[in-house]
């Protein structure tokens, strides 16, 4: 083979795409020209580099993807093809059993998902009828309407409206139960009411070690809107504060975070363990970061860390 | 050592077995074998939608598309490819279209704007090493924005040839299969985003 076929046959060769018998003839050139291996050297050097810009996933994404693909199934679902629990515990295990374990389920419960994973419907409901209209004698006083799927007149001056329907329970029990800590987690993502994700995240990082809890945590602090549930959080994963992925999260709320309160917590957090990635969100902190306050907390940390202040 | 490649080597042919078991299981409408599905290969969908899009937004829109759309369609899945190839279509005409949509718009969502100019999101908390000196870091930067503008500089389907072939190991043939065309039109692919990329990066490796 000539250096000419072998330079243009070298990337196919590096992705071992040659048909055999044109990789051998790559290869007794190769062994006896310098040049043609300068340029396997080059593109092997290349194919390194762009090895090193592979896009790593951010902690908790896969989990959150997962959570989303299931509640766009749940509202994709006919009602009929959804089963129903008869008792309420049997209920909630099988809808946070469906939620919140390692993994996925799809069929959920209409009554007990809805009530959580479609809670912003909840309550709108509740109570008297808008207009005053009289309910259907099916229809139960202390339900709750989590979405309307048809709406039917007919002639006679009735009208035949399709819902699903839930009911409020109170659970109870200790918090070493896995259904409590579960619903604890669901709690953790409850978007209307911030009051309930502070409450859940305070009870879950005095409780619970796992690494279920830690990756709520996590979730809480990146993207809760609320600055209480985000600070409660962060003090929940003080006790994770070594582990690199959760470092990782903290760098980028350090970045991000509107919150003043946070970002100092994020840095005292930060601090606690020392190592350069630290030292170069801090730097960079210190160019961007408004608040007087901040910035000073920032100079400090980086002094105790024996770093320069600004990057050069 | 060798013991747990040969249990890997075995689980996955097991796996394959089951695989199918578990399609029909899908198709008959069990909603816990499609989690199982949907586990099995999740993470290499939002990878390989990750490193091609470089946006967190953009992939886990693919991902939600590309499952929803199994999800409804499962049900057409004939068995007359597997279903690795299947899915694989599904998620590179999703992937396709946002690279298609963003080379109209000529906007490049991982890449922002900073008063020391444009600056790729994806490297604001890159790990450098405890050795790393302001000079490495420098030109591990200009490096890393050379690639990305020569991955950025290939047309869609370079792109993703040369993304399943350098990031997801796939072989050529099975990416002509996923991409519905032949070994050898993936094999040109592959070569002139390879050589496209050396234009660029000539004189950094």
């Amino acid at each position: 083979m000539t250096c000419d076929a072998v330079m243009k046959a070298i990337p196919l060769y590096y992705y071992g795409e040659l048909a055999p018998e044109v990789e051998d003839g790559v290869e007794e050139h190769l062994d006896q020209c310098d040049g043609c291996r300068a340029e396997l050297e080059r593109q092997r050097a290349m194919a390194a580099a762009i090895d090193r810009r592979e896009a790593a996933l951010p902690a908790g994404m896969l989990a959150e993807c997962r959570h989303e693909l299931a509640r766009a199934i749940y509202r994709e679902e006919a009602p009929a093809v959804r089963r129903t629990a008869s008792d309420p515990w049997g209920l909630f295990r099988e809808a946070f059993l469906a939620m919140w374990r390692p993994g996925i389920r799809f069929r959920q419960p209409a009554g007990a998902v809805a009530l959580i994973a479609l809670g912003f419907f909840a309550a709108r409901f509740v109570g008297s009828w808008p207009g005053g209209a009289h309910l259907a004698s099916s229809f139960t006083p202390d339900a709750v309407v989590s979405s309307i799927r048809s709406v039917q007149p007919d002639n006679s001056g009735h009208v035949q409206i399709a819902l699903d329907e839930t009911h409020r329970r109170i659970v109870s029990g200790r918090f070493d139960d896995q259904n409590i800590q579960r619903l604890l987690l669901a709690a953790t993502r409850e978007q209307d009411n911030p009051g309930v994700r502070v409450e859940s995240v305070e009870l879950l990082k005095d409780h619970g070690g796992s690494a279920e809890v830690r990756r709520a945590l996590v979730e809480a602090v990146t993207h809760d809107s609320n600055p209480g549930v985000r600070l409660k959080a962060l003090e929940g994963l003080k006790s994770f504060a070594s582990d690199p992925e959760v470092r990782k999260t903290l760098a980028q709320v350090l970045l991000k975070d509107q919150n003043a309160g946070v970002r100092i917590q994020v840095i005292d957090l930060l601090i606690a363990n020392q190592d350069a990635a630290t030292v170069r969100v801090l730097q960079t902190l210190v160019g961007k970061e408004d608040n007087n306050y901040v910035r000073m907390r920032c100079q400090n940390a980086l002094r105790a860390l024996n770093a320069s202040v600004g990057t050069f | 050592m060798i013991e747990d490649a040969a249990g890997a080597v075995r689980a996955r042919a097991v796996s394959k077995v089951d695989e199918a078991a578990v399609i029909r299981a899908v198709q008959s409408g069990d909603q816990d074998a499609f989690e199982q599905l949907v586990r099995a290969y999740d993470q290499s969908v939002l990878r390989l939608a990750m490193n091609l899009l470089r946006s967190p937004e953009d992939a886990r829109d693919v991902y939600q598309e590309a499952f929803l759309r199994v999800y409804r369609n499962i049900h057409t899945f004939r068995f007359d490819c597997s279903f690795h190839t299947w899915l694989y279509r599904i998620v590179t005409n999703i992937c396709l279209d946002h690279l298609r949509k963003r080379k109209v718009r000529r906007e490049e969502s991982a890449v922002v704007d900073t008063a020391e100019g444009p600056v790729d999101r994806m490297d604001s908390f890159e790990q450098e090493g405890p050795h790393s000196d302001p000079e490495r870091r420098l030109w591990n930067r200009q490096l890393g924005s050379r690639i990305d503008a020569a991955l950025r500089d290939l047309s869609p389907r370079e792109r993703m040839v040369f993304e399943l072939r350098h990031y997801q190991g796939m072989r050529l043939r099975a990416i002509g299969d996923v991409l519905g065309t032949s070994e050898e039109a993936a094999k040109n692919c592959l070569f002139r985003a390879t050589q496209k990329m050396r234009v660029v990066l000539g004189d950094l490796v």
